[in-house]
């Protein structure tokens, strides 16, 4: 066909293509992907289903990797690391040529916007999926793109470019952002307040930049606080025809890099969805954009509405694309494909319709409550909600090693309206397993149900804003206690499992039974104290609550705890089905040492046993000093009551015509002194009596 | 492939004389239970608070957190002294416990029953874990503090006190570590038992060891010297060298000790189980409606048995002779062990099949489990001539030299000299456990007022006087009725006839407990015997 691409409003300067009979026809019939994980599936599946025969690679990691069984054919490529593996554009290329593949697709990462790999791709007489090497170096370039996009009319602040010189420009507003103009991911950036911190900000992100990029230059443009991140997906063929394919909202992120993406955006206004999008669209045209890209901006509020920014242009498949997919029904990996083969785009802008709302989040095995600390090790258990669509490149047994990313697994949903998908996907969220890794499944959880996040009040600083959703607390009330009791209940069968004599005793068996198992566990912010009794081999009883203690005349405190009825239902080391005072949770649960991670449908909870007995320092129960050899005391430096400090001096003996000086090990409150100037001490002798302090 | 084939029960646990009899084994059981629970404040609660005022814990508080969690904890003889002038459990918790995954026989003295004084039953008991611990090789930790002996009666203490001296540097010969923690006072002879143990643990402030208090030290050589310099845990720890480890606190000395207990590399010499040890088929919470209340009324001992071994299997040995005496082989927690059980009296056919069978179980070094209800031998011209005598002394020749591990189960009468046929106490059985329904005598109360009441006339008519009917009666009524009190379980508890009384629900845990301790030392069979007389 041949689009007619009228795009909504704009008058089209742009000619319609000269024809397709002069771009050539190159069918694709074998494709080679050049990447590892989810989006390496991702493709894999579309490949199949338009009857393409495929060709992995993998590094020797990744040798047993769900993406390389996704494929009919794959690779080695040896090495660990990525420069060792899938950086090595020679040897996928000669890969390519080695299996008969007619075309690479590079996915997103790695080699995917890197030029002359491109080149090197289409030189090897192979198809390249993606924009031409052109379109990359001219949109890889932050203040090239900038021009560009300044150029064709995109909606955008204006910018100032810092010559080699480093001259600081005049006129720049406050606050301000300095930006590598190579390069991204946070790098090479800063925020200025004051115009007199900008030539040092200048430098010193021009420093950063060089380092990471090896290009230090840098620019300036208006710092836009509280902004949302907005991208809009566009899709070019050799025909020159482009389309958009909406916007997505990605504003939620951690460290620069995207956690939560939706598609429509909730926060922007039609005025701004169709400035980004005709500005995009506008962009798309100027470069004659060939494949799929995405156009971002990032728009802040002002009085007189709202305030666009052009960022970038990535010139590739960007991680998020699936909530386009959903939004439009189109699948974009086909849309490459199709475009790369030489195919005209099948579908006009007026074809393009948005329908309900979806969401993607990003699990990650980085812990959120530990300023998103990476998590590396293998994944025991790995099962997603079949509710929502899962793009994932995990299954069990596989190993999360620091060598890669750490994406685990995309999950989307879509539903007729934004809180119908934030609920659908909390949900799947909540009833998924992931073990082995930490992940941030219990803030995606939280975040999804957080008020602002339910009200698309949603700038890019929203994780700073809400600390909260970075340790949820997770389920409260007797969803709690459940939980709890399925941590104490898996440690007990546990224990149980390691009584190497007994175990057939009935749990904590006694012929004569004064109390029944007492434990303190901890969720991090409180204790609890429990103390229960197993009845029989599916029944306990429970007290829940700090338990009596002696108080100062010797009688006990009274016993206000909480008595649960509980029964065992089923039991495996993986899970506990428990009756909490006759209501079921079916509870996973995992034990790492003494920590038990739990999760139901109503969220998870990692609980602590604490330890019975405290270690004390041998100095500690010392209680001071003794005498090193038999002599006389011949001075007392301290009294009853005193606090000395690491190394003071207590006393002094003399002993075989010497002075020994005898000091205290550490910070202490004297207790007692033993002995007196002129008093025979002997060897051993405990000299002056110390309490240490706390 | 197990051993044995399945019992198939014939018990109706749904009629009305199973239900009756149910209740009434409820009531005799509430009855064991509820003294069971007066033991822990036995002291008075005025002392328990004035122990925890002064920071201490409770000696059954102090086994709890020394024990791995969730293990058993079988404690014995927790009723000694029932029935006698002592006080009941005699200030004493003991029991078989795990520590760091070692099967330990922990001992503690508990300092609210008369300060922890010994008394003439405290001995006894104490005695009979050092025996426990020496027959089983079982590690012994000591929790101790003392104010020593109950010195008014010091006649009745002071030559058997010396005992346990004796046995702990014994048990340590033999290689049985001795660990004593001491948590409180340890005066005079008791400051022998740190000084008998291997491994010693004193709390800070708390313990003290001295042979002669500050009094009798100023009374004796005119010093003066307070508590702590004259016997405190530091001096002890620091110069005296009688404390191989200064504790904290209480918690402390807990710690420390199950770090001593995890350095012993202690390994079992037995086999251990090797059996399938399946659950029975028949409920064994059943077991306490299986044996009657009323020991007169008989019952068949196999329907212990299906509720007693594993998979309710028993592979039984002589099926058609002698079958008062029913004997087998099975398995209880996995640990194979030959089941000799009383369906009636014994007749020269049973005393013949029981001594057989005890030496067949020494030939494959296989504990044996006897299950008493038994009113003794036949008596009568007929089992004279057919000889009765010979023939018990073979069963008496055979449990007397076996060597393998014997335990007794009491679920019902022990009367006579079929106690000991069966291995009774004075055949030193490993365990003795006992249901609430036993009852144990030379015979039963009738048949011993009875024969006292034909004596009487007997002997009336010998010296040519008449019989005082009414006095005779009133006599035998009184004989009757005290020997029914002297033949309870609970009196036979007190006097340490037994280990304690358990629960017949609990029978399987408790003895797959004890033949696990069992199997702490090594399983030997007998290879030789007295004279057989043929």
């Amino acid at each position: 066909m041949t689009a007619s691409n009228e795009s909504t409003g704009s008058s089209d300067q742009w000619a319609p293509p000269a024809g397709s009979e002069t771009v050539p026809q190159r069918p694709i019939n074998k494709l080679l992907i050049a990447n590892r994980g989810e989006i390496a599936v991702r493709i894999a599946r579309t490949a199949h289903r338009l009857g393409m025969g495929t060709v992995g690679v993998y590094s020797e990691p990744d040798a047993n990797a769900l993406h390389v069984d996704s494929v009919d054919v794959a690779v080695a490529l040896g090495g660990e690391t990525a420069a060792e593996s899938y950086l090595r554009g020679d040897a996928i290329i000669a890969a390519a040529k080695a299996t008969g593949a007619d075309a690479i697709h590079p996915g997103y990462g790695f080699l995917a916007e890197n030029a002359a790999f491109a080149q090197a791709v289409e030189d090897a007489g192979v198809i390249w999926v993606g924009p031409t090497p052109e379109q990359i170096t001219l949109l890889g370039d932050k203040v090239a793109a900038k021009r560009a996009a300044v150029e064709a009319g995109v909606p955008t602040t204006p910018i100032w470019e810092v010559g080699d010189d480093g001259a600081v420009p005049d006129g720049v507003p406050m606050p301000a952002l300095v930006k590598a103009a190579a390069g991204g991911g946070g790098r090479g950036m800063r925020i200025v307040t004051e115009p007199e911190l900008l030539a040092e900000s200048i430098l010193s992100a021009s420093r950063e930049a060089k380092a990471a990029f090896g290009d230090g230059a840098v620019f300036i443009e208006p710092y836009i606080e509280r902004g949302r991140h907005i991208e809009v997906q566009i899709m070019g063929d050799q025909h020159g025809n482009v389309i958009h394919l909406g916007e997505r909202e990605c504003s939620i992120q951690r460290r620069n890099q995207k956690v939560i993406e939706e598609s429509p955006s909730s926060g922007i206004s039609e005025v701004t969805r169709a400035a980004v999008s005709e500005g995009a669209l506008a962009l798309a045209r100027a470069v004659r954009y060939v494949g799929a890209g995405t156009v971002e901006f990032l728009v802040g509020e002002s009085d007189d509405g709202q305030v666009i920014n052009f960022l970038e242009v990535n010139t590739r498949l960007q991680v998020e694309h699936p909530v386009t997919e959903e939004v439009t029904g189109f699948d974009l990996v086909e849309m490459q494909l199709r475009v790369a083969s030489g195919e005209p785009l099948a579908v006009s802008q007026d074809d393009v319709t948005i329908t309900g709302h979806a969401i993607e989040v990003r699990v990650v095995a980085e812990n959120p409550a530990t300023n998103w600390m990476p998590s590396t090790g293998e994944i025991t258990a790995f099962d997603v909600s079949n509710d929502v669509r899962t793009d994932t490149g995990i299954r069990a047994g596989a190993v999360i090693s620091p060598n890669y990313d750490s994406l685990l697994a995309k999950v989307i949903a879509y539903a007729p309206t934004r809180r119908d998908a934030a609920r659908l996907l909390a949900r799947a969220l909540r009833t998924s397993q992931v073990k082995g890794v930490d992940t941030n499944i219990d803030m995606l959880v939280a975040t999804l149900g957080e008020r602002d996040f339910l009200a698309a009040k949603t700038p890019t600083a929203y994780l700073g804003e809400h600390p909260e959703v970075l340790t949820p607390a997770g389920p409260v009330g007797d969803d709690r206690v459940a939980l709890l009791l399925a941590a104490v209940f898996a440690k007990e069968r546990r224990t149980r499992g390691d009584d190497k004599h007994h175990g057939f005793a009935p749990s904590g068996f006694r012929t004569l039974r004064i109390q029944g198992q007492r434990q303190t566990w901890t969720d991090g912010a409180t204790d609890h104290q429990v103390e229960y009794v197993v009845d029989s081999r599916s029944a306990a009883s429970v007290l829940i609550g700090a338990w009596p203690r002696p108080t100062e005349d010797g009688t006990l405190t009274t016993d206000e705890r909480r008595r649960i009825v509980v029964r065992l239902l089923a039991r495996t080391n993986q899970r506990e089905v428990i009756e909490v005072d006759g209501v079921r949770h079916a509870i996973d649960v995992a034990i790492d040492d003494e920590a038990v991670r739990t999760r139901s449908a109503a969220g998870s909870v990692v609980f602590t046993q604490l330890p019975r007995f405290v270690e004390h320092e041998l100095d500690d129960a010392g209680g001071g000093p003794v005498c090193p050899l038999p002599g006389t005391v011949i001075a007392v430096h301290v009294e009853v009551g005193q606090t000395v400090g690491e190394g003071d001096v207590l006393m002094v003996v003399e002993a075989m015509k010497m002075e020994h000086k005898i000091t205290a090990s550490a910070a202490a409150t004297v207790g007692q002194v033993r002995f007196a100037v002129g008093d025979r001490v002997d060897q051993g002798d405990l000299l002056v009596a110390l309490e240490a302090i706390e | 492939m197990a051993i044995g084939s399945v019992i198939k029960s014939r018990l109706d646990i749904k009629s009305d004389d199973y239900r009756a009899n149910l209740a009434e084994m409820q009531k005799l059981w509430d009855g064991v239970a509820a003294e069971m629970a007066n033991v822990p404040g036995i002291g008075g609660q005025r002392y328990v608070d004035r122990h925890r005022k002064r920071g201490k814990m409770l000696v059954r508080e102090r086994i709890e957190n020394l024990i791995d969690p969730n293990t058993p904890f079988l404690e014995l003889s927790p009723l000694a002294a029932w029935g006698t002038e002592d006080p009941i459990g005699v200030g004493i918790a003991s029991g078989i416990g795990t520590i760091e995954g070692v099967e330990c026989l922990i001992t503690g003295t508990d300092m609210t029953v008369r300060g922890g004084s010994a008394n003439p039953t405290t001995w006894k008991k104490s005695q009979r874990f050092t025996e426990i611990a020496k027959e089983n090789r079982l590690p012994v930790i000591n929790l101790n503090e003392s104010a020593g002996a109950d010195l008014p009666r010091q006649a009745d203490l002071f030559i058997q006190g010396g005992a346990s001296f004796r046995d702990l540097t014994r048990l340590s010969q033999m290689g049985i570590p001795t660990i004593t923690m001491a948590f409180g006072p340890n005066t005079a002879g008791g400051a022998y038992t740190p000084g008998t143990s291997d491994y010693t643990v004193f709390v800070k402030d708390r313990a003290t060891a001295y042979l002669g208090g500050p009094p009798l030290v100023e009374m004796a050589i005119g010093e003066v010297v307070d508590e702590e310099s004259l016997g405190g845990a530091d001096m002890h720890s620091r110069t005296s060298g009688l404390s191989d480890f200064l504790a904290q606190d209480e918690m402390d000395a807990l710690r420390i000790t199950r770090q001593i207990v995890k350095h012993l590399q202690w390994k079992k010499l037995g086999p251990g189980p090797t059996e399938s040890p399946d659950e029975p088929i028949y409920d064994p919470a059943e077991l306490l409606g299986c044996a009657s209340a009323d020991v007169r009324i008989p019952f068949d001992i196999r329907e212990v048995y299906a509720r007693l071994l594993d998979g309710s299997r028993f592979e039984e040995f002589k099926p058609l002779y002698g079958d008062k005496l029913v004997c087998g082989w099975a398995s209880i927690h996995g640990f194979p062990v030959g089941v000799l059980g009383n369906n009636g009296i014994l007749f020269s056919e049973e005393a013949k099949k029981g001594a057989q069978f005890i030496q067949l179980c020494n030939k494959t070094n296989t504990p044996l489990v006897f299950l008493h209800n038994i009113t003794g031998f036949m008596v009568g011209s007929k089992a004279e001539q057919g000889g009765i005598i010979r023939n018990g002394a073979k069963l008496i020749n055979a449990v007397s030299n076996s060597t393998v591990p014997h335990f007794n189960l009491m679920v019902g009468a022990s009367y006579g000299a079929g106690n000991y046929g069966m291995a009774g106490k004075a055949y030193n059985p490993r365990f003795i456990f006992t249901w609430p329904n036993h009852r144990i005598a030379v015979m039963g109360p009738k048949q011993l007022a009875g024969v006292m009441d034909i004596v009487a006339r007997n002997s009336a008519a010998g010296r040519g006087v008449d019989v005082d009917e009414e006095a005779l009666q009133a006599q035998t009524a009184a004989l009757e009725a005290q020997i029914e009190h002297e033949s309870t379980a609970l009196y036979s508890t007190g006097r340490l006839w037994d280990d304690g009384i358990i629960h017949p629900a609990d029978s399987r845990t408790v003895l797959g407990m004890a033949l696990s301790a069992a199997h702490s030392n090594e399983v030997v069979g007998a290879t030789s015997y007295g004279v057989w007389r043929h």
